[in-house]
């Protein structure tokens, strides 16, 4: 049955978004020339803008289409639907897919794909939303309208485009605006789309096996309850410690005051990953529209309680939670449980038991439009076993 | 009853047919033709891959629509040989009007009526993708599969506005009864929809546990088979009112595996299915006799047919192996 196969089996799949000019072309095209060893399948939105000939290059339409299941944001895109079946029969020629979608899409309607039809369910698994934000113009683009944002609090992965282009201030305060759009999410600084591409794939964001801790940058950086002795062995092609191209994420659990002393190339230089040690240099700026709330308690909560709430949540607010991922201790269980959702798609199961002396907080985060922090805070607190 | 072949060609089976002459013809994701009968191969579309296929409205020979954009028309003589080509686009749906000369393809919006004699085409767009296609028996009208129904346009005239059977949600496969009384689709969701076109009165047809991918109808059309079950579902058209009011009946269903494809003959109550665990099963409906074809497991049968004298199949998996099972009349 469709969830039954290990994501090993399963062909990852990174949606790469970003706004009008932030990179992405540039991005794909070192994509399908450089020679890293792996073979992608690109989904394109517009043919003409790669300028190379490759059989495993494909136009999609961005064809959004409501599901008749009486979910009302419950939208996939069919065009995608269609391309993977496509391109599921030619396994084996293309070690991962990337959909790029166009600079004014939402993507909601692609994520939302990976968990609605089951048979793309069954043959890949997204792997992560990763959103190019191009530096010198990001002000403008929040302007222009939603879509930006959206594509900042949608991701899991940023990386922060031609940050030549603009003064170390300006970046900074970039930085602190995606923060505060989007906790969750690594940022990595580029210049000309140039990250690493293997960093790229393999990040396993939707995973909820994979999912060790919900970090949230835009907490206090007083409590840091990285797990120290993690093996580092989860993200197959994130390189090592110290190796160029690594990057930091809930998976390194090094204490931050080792911050300086590894080869992280320094704040504002290419290649530079901002991560939760570096976060305490910059605070988020809050954004009126999109943001994020963060829950999180020392005492257990009540399971049943719990998911009662957050599905009756995500029916009646669905429509503007973007994103929303958590790790819950859970009263009486030994096992952690963990979820995440997607609009009013959620996806939650109890993963591997806390480990001895594991300080067990549960916490959750919620990325959104017009969140009401209080009345979040309420219903959460109302889940604690007092 | 026997497996007379079986031989792996590495690449997913895409289709498995016969033609008329009951020859055995077989279309593979790498984009090559097989005629398991004569143990040839023809590179249809070098590297590039199939993704639907149908016989020639001559009967002779297989046309097949690839991710090269090409559509290519290949039989055992000849080889192959290009029809029509579309630069960057996929040719996922075809069909062939059994009646003339005429051929239907889509790519994504755009579904392009080829007629194969005077090589005159016409081309209709639709307003989203079309994803199944249809002709009625006589070739005169093709059904297009589309996003909120099914779009009708008459194949041999330029200029028109297609007539609209509308149903919310995503239409992914269209089958005709072949009488011409009924429409039936299959949705994104796990259901099929009908329309009865003297009247477009719609009918619902769900209830299934898994998305639809296989339509066929067979024992002279008064019967409907489908996958999207544990056991192939099969839907009455005895009567002027179609499955109006009537049962569907689901056929050998096995526990822990699901109908992935199936395949009735054309003139009696027999049908075959491939299961998603690789086995393949034939039924006499109204002996009720079930026969394993194919009894041990392996990869997730992805195409299956039955000879028109009903008394062969070829089938193929997601990993390549292709079976040609002789029953023993």
């Amino acid at each position: 049955m469709p969830d039954s196969a290990p994501s090993s089996t399963k062909t990852p799949v990174t949606v790469l978004t970003g706004y009008l000019g932030a990179g992405k072309t540039t991005l794909l095209n070192r994509i399908l020339t450089e020679n890293h060893g792996q073979k992608y399948a690109v989904i394109v939105n517009e043919f003409g803008e790669i300028g190379i000939d490759n059989d495993l290059i494909v136009g999609a339409d961005e064809e959004v289409f409501e599901m008749n299941n009486g979910c009302v944001c419950c939208t996939v895109r069919g065009d995608l639907i269609r391309i993977l079946s496509g391109l599921m029969k030619r396994k084996g020629k293309f070690d991962a897919i990337i959909v790029e979608t166009t600079g004014l899409a939402d993507p909601g309607p692609v994520a939302q794909t990976f968990f609605v039809d089951e048979e793309i369910k069954a043959k890949t698994y997204l792997d992560s939303v990763t959103t190019l934000v191009d530096a010198r113009h990001f002000e403008q683009a929040l302007k222009d309208g939603r879509e930006a944002k959206e594509q900042v609090a949608f991701a899991d992965h940023i990386i922060l485009n031609k940050t030549d282009l603009v003064s170390p201030e300006q970046l900074d305060e970039i930085e602190a605006r995606l923060k505060g759009l989007n906790p969750l999410a690594t940022i990595q600084r580029a210049h000309r789309s140039d990250v690493p591409i293997k960093t790229l794939l393999n990040q396993h964001r939707f995973d909820l096996s994979k999912m060790e801790q919900v970090d949230n940058h835009d907490h206090h950086h007083d409590h840091h309850h990285h797990d120290h002795d993690h093996d580092h062995g989860h993200y197959h092609d994130n390189p090592a410690h110290g190796e160029p191209g690594h990057v930091h994420d809930e998976h390194c659990g090094h204490d931050h005051h080792h911050h300086h002393h590894h080869d992280n190339p320094a704040h504002g230089e290419v290649g530079h990953v901002h991560d939760e040690h570096c976060s305490h240099t910059i605070n988020p700026i809050h954004d009126e529209e999109i943001k994020s709330v963060s829950l999180s308690s020392e005492k257990p909560v009540d399971g049943v309680k719990f998911t009662q709430w957050l599905d009756k949540l995500l029916a009646e607010q669905g429509q503007d939670i973007l994103r929303a991922k958590g790790i819950l201790n859970v009263a009486g269980e030994p096992k952690r449980l963990v979820f995440q959702a997607v609009h009013m798609i959620l996806e939650g199961e109890l993963q591997q038991p806390w480990r001895d002396g594991e300080k067990r907080l549960s916490r959750a985060v919620f990325i959104g439009r017009h969140l009401d922090q209080a009345a979040l805070k309420a219903g959460f607190d109302a889940c604690v076993v007092q | 009853m026997t497996i007379a072949y079986s031989k792996s060609f590495d690449s997913y089976v895409v289709s498995a047919l016969f033609d008329a002459l009951d020859e055995p013809i077989v279309a593979l994701a790498d984009g090559r033709v097989i005629f398991p009968d004569l143990d040839a191969e023809f590179e249809s579309h070098p590297n590039a891959g199939i993704l639907a296929a149908v016989i020639h409205p001559t009967g002779l020979g297989i046309i097949t629509g690839g991710d090269d954009g090409r559509v290519v028309w290949t039989t055992k003589d000849s080889g192959p040989i290009e029809l029509a080509a579309h630069k960057g686009a996929w040719i996922d749906s075809i069909a062939a009007a059994s009646e003339g000369q005429t051929i239907a393809y889509a790519a994504a919006k755009k579904v392009h009526v080829l007629d194969l004699l005077s090589k005159a085409q016409r081309v209709f767009t639709h307003d989203h993708s079309v994803s199944g296609l249809a002709f009625d028996p006589k070739g005169r009208k093709l059904y297009c599969a589309t996003y909120n129904g099914v779009n009708v346009w008459f194949s041999r005239i330029a200029e028109q506005k297609p007539q609209k059977l509308y149903w919310a949600g995503s239409h992914t496969a269209v089958a005709i009864q072949p009488a011409g009384d009924f429409i039936i689709t299959a949705m994104q969701e796990n259901a099929l929809h009908g329309w009865r076109l003297k009247d477009s009165k719609d009918m619902r047809m769900g209830g299934y546990p898994a998305k639809i991918k296989s339509l066929d109808f067979f024992a002279k059309g008064k019967l409907l088979a489908t996958s999207g079950a544990n056991g192939a579902v099969v839907w009455p058209f005895l009567r002027a009112n179609g499955p109006m009011g009537e049962e569907a009946s689901e056929i050998n269903p096995q526990e822990g595996a699901m109908v992935t494809v199936v395949s009735g003959a054309a003139e009696d109550p027999l049908l075959a299915a491939g299961l998603d665990d690789g086995r393949v099963w034939i039924a006499e409906l109204q002996s009720t006799g079930i026969d394993w074809v194919k009894a041990e497991k392996g990869g997730a049968i992805t195409a299956l047919s039955m000879s028109n004298e009903a008394n062969r199949l070829v089938f193929g998996d997601e990993d390549g192996f292709v079976y040609i099972y002789e029953g023993s009349e």
